[in-house]
């Protein structure tokens, strides 16, 4: 019985420190898949990242808040 | 966000998509894009989604721009891998139009 749950919180602990890894793993970096992304448009259209890779290179910059200078 | 647009041609020649990212809610993005008649996206990021996966959402609560986004740029080839990326840590370092061309060409993409 001990023994059976010793492997449980050994497995649990394991399935955590996977997750801590993969969402380090998940972090923007050069050389990496940038993380896909829908978001909607002026129009209202969805945007997916993937479709606009569809059409060549990607330049994505993000600004803190329309109609201000910065 | 205007200086991209007057350089829009340029980034077409390079076959480049450019679209903006930002906190603000898509009606307010609708409004600017026709105030100021640009001709690319500016993406709407209201629901905080995308941003933090791009760590370009400020998340100090003390900052005047808590939960809003990080002036950021990145550049991504075709396959979607990231070949540039540039967050600043003053929203005011503003890269110019010309930098992320002369960026674009350096990547290779």
């Amino acid at each position: 019985m001990r023994g059976t749950v010793r492997v449980f919180v050994g497995i649990v602990a394991g399935a955590l420190i996977a997750l801590l890894l993969a969402t380090e793993a998940r972090a923007i970096e050069v050389g990496q898949k940038a993380p896909d992304f829908t978001l909607p448009d002026p129009g209202g259209k969805q945007v997916a990242l993937a479709d606009l890779l569809g059409k060549g290179p990607v330049v994505i910059f993000t600004f803190i808040q329309a109609f201000t200078s910065v | 966000m205007r200086d991209f647009n007057a350089n829009l041609s340029q980034f077409e020649a390079a076959n480049a998509q450019v679209v903006g990212v930002s906190a603000d809610h898509v009606a307010t993005l609708q409004a600017f894009t026709e105030a100021n008649n640009i001709h690319y996206p500016l993406l709407s990021d209201f629901g905080r989604k995308m941003l933090p996966a791009y760590n370009a959402l400020v998340t100090d609560e003390k900052s005047p721009i808590y939960r809003y986004a990080k002036r950021a740029y990145f550049i991504l080839d075709n396959q979607g891998i990231v070949k540039y990326m540039k967050i600043q840590d003053n929203a005011l370092d503003i890269l110019t139009a010309d930098e992320i061309l002369k960026a674009l060409k350096q990547s290779g993409v």
